[in-house]
């Protein structure tokens, strides 16, 4: 069980205060990791001093997944690899490293951390709201680089952009904020590039703009340096005076020259020039990507809690239930409404709940009382699922049951036996939990047009 | 017999016999004598020998290229700004030219404003052109936007510019190499009607502007005499405007401008060259009421100037005994007094003479003036016009001419009357009422 407060260290040279609490004071890493880790350190030092400090310790395994916060400002490396700002009332730290403790001890008896995957999930999933960062970095090509999976890889040769790809691809994690858009050299990958304009027949770079005059008695059109004589424009064509600008010539066009093949020319060809690896593309050949950060999914959440519960006792909670991944679970559905669509059979029933109040009512129990209680709740909820059922939850409070092959009478009976389950909540702690439910049958109440998402989206609303 | 037939025999017999001649003679005396023979032993000589130099001049090419500020009084010209500071990037002058356009009324006058400001200079197509706006938000007048603009400049040579008139490509240069010359304080340049054809009215300013204009100030400036350097289109040496104290405030600020530069040609060798290859396009007014309006103003300004605020400086010690000749006749007498003995003979003859005798005394007249008009024109297609091809057409106009100089000539009597009994200038519209009367009265 998470002991009742945490053992707090300060790092750095002033002295500030955090009320009445006592904390250990050291001026260098060098002496902090003499000693046995602390639960929570505060580095008390400008940004990027702390910055630099935090790269050391999450690289040290001791604090690798800590809760560290910066006292002072932020700069970008804090705020992807620290907590933030310490909360005003130092007090304040013991329930968030409460929930991070005993996450911490999940994940710590699983001994999930030799995988780089596991190191990246369950370090977002310690804290409550986490995410990777991307941060601006001009030293490296590519413009952008995501320093928690850095330090996480440890000796891992890590493609971060493809490994989180590849991570919201499998629901894992999702795009956050996107941060910016960067072209980068197909050949080598690298940002750093050069926009050149030039010359649309020989690619030669050399080219410069040249005015040009447009005379309207004869309508010969040439380079100005051709029609100056003495001071004055002459047309060499037909040797006429251009005295005023619209009633004598004008300036028809914008016009350039190669200087090296001679060429005339209005637009010049634009090229990307890499200057890592000296390649010349076309700006539309180059790769687009876009920097984002990530957040970790409900599912993603989930995985750390059963991964690594899995180990502990064998309960699969949730898991028990046959749960299918979001996406899966809308294709299902959306398969399942176009077969009743065509077919007008078999018809299949849809039933949602919502557990108002879990995630928080489980937080209050701590860890491993939660767990107990989901299980027992899984229990229940197994009873009344068939092997042919589909369950999925599209967040914490969520789950979804797809039953096919089931009218508007077997339907009743499920509900039935669902209601037992709210039998579950009378305790005293649970009080809070309250259960809500929506069902659907198929094809009596399908609407026009709606597939599986949008009809999770239409019982979502009425279980709100 | 038809009796007008009768009276002609008895004119031309009359006319034949003995003492006809002196008849006659003493008939057009104030016509021929009092307008023509002035102008015409200044003018026509003048610009014969300005035709002459010309021939033997040698191009010369020069290293003197000063910084010019072109001041550009803008007030309600709305787009045709671009045009003027269009025309202005594009001169083939190698110096730098600064452009001020100085919008006056600038709260009022936002379109004006907007042309102003939406105006880029490209610096790879022009790069010794600068643009350098000054928005007067409160009304002030031509005067205070050219005296502003004067204290924002920079460069030696400053210009005076309309903002309705753009210019040919080699004015800057035209204008600059006669400032070589350390006596040039200041040189008068051309300008032509650009909207000829938009109207009748305005045809026959293009034709007067030509011969009028044009070609008197090419045969006046042979010999120092340049009467006005116009408001719409004069060059100034910078540090002599600065002596002078800048413009003065009154309407007709130009001419008060010539009449003091010329106020130091007794105690100095100067002189005011007019350059004929200068050329500004200028709107004319279209209409006959525009017209007139305008002609009030500009004739009811002589009066001022020349009676009221310049009376005491027009004497030979301050303007040297030439400026102060021609000052007497052109100004005064021709400009001043011929138009009311040309009002006052029309209305007697009008009144004494049988119908008959007028009919062919005035189309004597009419031949005579036509002969000299035909004269001016083809003297000006063959020596003077830079545009001959395009100036062909105003021949056409060339009938009508002597009537348009005549209702002139009466119209500069009435000017003049407003002036002297209405005090005219101070209706100008050159400057709003709140600075006209905190000027000298005079």
């Amino acid at each position: 069980m998470p002991t009742s407060s945490p053992r707090i260290a300060i790092l750095g040279h002033v002295t500030s205060s955090f009320g009445s609490l006592e904390l250990e004071r050291f001026a260098n890493l060098d002496s902090l990791l003499a000693v046995p880790a602390f639960d929570v350190l505060l580095l008390d030092m400008p940004g990027a001093s702390a910055g630099r400090l935090l790269r050391k310790l999450r690289i040290e395994t001791s604090y690798r997944f800590s809760l560290i916060y910066c006292c002072r400002d932020l700069d970008g490396w804090c705020e992807a690899l620290g907590d933030g700002a310490p909360p005003s009332d130092i007090q304040d730290v013991t329930p968030l490293w409460n929930l991070w403790e005993a996450r911490f001890s999940l994940f710590d008896s699983a001994r999930a951390s030799d995988r780089f995957e596991s190191r990246v999930l369950s370090w977002m999933w310690f804290r409550s709201s986490a995410e990777v960062h991307a941060l601006r970095d001009p030293e490296v090509p590519q413009h952008y680089r995501y320093p928690l999976l850095e330090v996480l890889a440890g000796d891992e040769q890590v493609n971060t952009f493809v490994w989180l790809t590849l991570m919201a691809e499998q629901d894992w994690l999702e795009e956050g904020v996107l941060v910016d858009r960067v072209r980068l050299c197909s050949s080598c990958g690298s940002g750093r590039l050069n926009y050149v304009d030039v010359c649309p027949e020989c690619q030669a770079l050399d080219i410069s703009r040249q005015p040009s005059l447009h005379c309207f008695t004869c309508g010969h059109v040439g380079a100005q340096e051709n029609f100056l004589k003495d001071g004055l424009l002459l047309c060499p064509n037909c040797l006429n005076r251009l005295r005023h600008i619209g009633s004598d010539y004008d300036r028809p066009l914008e016009n350039y020259r190669c200087r090296s093949c001679q060429a005339f020319f209005v637009d010049a060809d634009v090229q990307a020039r890499c200057l890592d690896c000296g390649l010349a593309h076309a700006p539309d050949k180059l790769r687009v990507r876009e920097i984002r950060h990530y957040r970790l999914t409900e599912a993603g959440r989930l995985r750390c809690r059963q991964g690594f519960s899995n180990e502990l006792g064998g309960g699969n909670h949730f898991g028990r239930l046959n749960l299918l991944g979001g996406k899966d679970f809308y294709e299902l559905l959306t398969w399942q409404i176009q077969i009743v669509r065509r077919y007008k059979l078999p018809d299949f029933s849809l039933i949602g709940l919502r557990f108002v109040n879990l995630s928080d009512t489980l937080l209050r129990l701590g860890e491993h009382r939660g767990h107990a209680f989901v299980d027992s709740l899984v229990d229940r909820l197994q009873e009344t699922v068939r092997e042919t059922d589909r369950c999925s939850r599209s967040s914490e409070e969520f789950l979804w049951l797809m039953l096919p092959h089931t009218g508007a009478e077997g339907l009743l009976s499920v509900k039935r036996r669902l209601a037992q389950v709210a039998e579950l909540f009378s305790g005293p702690e649970l009080s809070q939990i309250s259960l809500r439910v929506v069902s659907f049958t198929a094809p009596q109440d399908l609407l026009e047009q709606e597939d599986g998402e949008l009809l999770l989206a239409r019982l979502a609303s009425e279980l709100a | 017999m038809n009796p007008l037939v009768d009276q002609t025999q008895e004119i031309l017999n009359e006319l034949s016999g003995p003492g006809g001649l002196r008849h006659l003679f003493f008939m057009l005396f104030p016509f021929f004598l009092l307008l023509e023979l002035p102008f015409n032993t200044l003018v026509l000589p003048g610009v014969l020998r300005w035709f002459v130099r010309r021939q033997f001049n040698r191009p010369q090419h020069s290293l003197y290229q000063p910084k010019v500020s072109c001041i550009i009084t803008c007030y309600s010209e709305g787009m045709d700004v671009q045009k003027t500071l269009l025309s202005l990037c594009e001169q083939t002058y190698p110096g730098h030219i600064e452009m001020i356009p100085v919008v006056d009324g600038a709260t009022l006058n936002q379109p004006t404003l907007h042309a102003v400001r939406d105006f880029r200079v490209d610096p790879f197509l022009y790069p010794r052109r600068y643009l350098r706006p000054i928005a007067k938000w409160q009304r002030g007048g031509r005067v205070s936007s050219l005296n502003a603009g004067l204290a924002h400049s920079s460069g030696e040579i400053v210009m005076a510019l309309d903002g309705d008139t753009s210019f040919d490509n080699n004015m800057v240069s035209a204008i600059v190499r006669h400032f070589e010359d350390p006596t040039v304080p200041a040189v008068a340049g051309s300008l032509r009607v650009r909207n000829a054809w938009s109207s009748m009215v305005a045809a026959m300013q293009a034709l007067e502007y030509l011969l009028s204009i044009h070609m008197s100030k090419i045969g006046l400036a042979e010999w120092n005499l340049v009467n006005n350097i116009s408001g719409a289109f004069g060059a100034f040496r910078r540090s002599f405007l600065i002596k002078i104290g800048g413009w003065n405030t009154h309407t007709a600020e130009d001419l008060d401008i010539t009449l003091r530069i010329k106020s130091y040609f007794g105690r100095h060798d100067l002189r005011i060259p007019f350059e004929p290859e200068a050329i500004g396009h200028t709107d004319a007014p279209t209409t006959l009421k525009q017209f007139l309006m305008q002609r009030l103003r500009w004739d009811g300004d002589l009066y001022f100037l020349y009676v009221r605020k310049h009376s005491h400086s027009i004497n030979p010690t301050l303007l040297g005994w030439r400026s102060f000749l021609m000052m007497l006749v052109s100004g005064f007498f021709f400009q001043l007094v011929l138009p009311f003995i040309i009002f006052g003979y029309t209305l007697v003859a009008l009144f004494i003479l049988p119908v008959s005798t007028l009919l062919i005394l005035s189309s004597l007249v009419y031949l005579l003036y036509l002969m000299i008009t035909a004269i001016l024109f083809g003297g000006l297609l063959l020596i003077v016009s830079d545009r001959p091809r395009q100036d062909l057409r105003l021949g056409l106009l060339v009938p009508i001419y002597p009537l348009f100089m005549l209702l002139m000539r009466c119209w500069s009597a009435v000017a003049m009357l407003n002036e002297m009994f209405r005090r005219g200038h101070e209706e100008s519209g050159m400057a709003p009422w709140w600075v006209l009367r905190k000027a000298t009265r005079f």
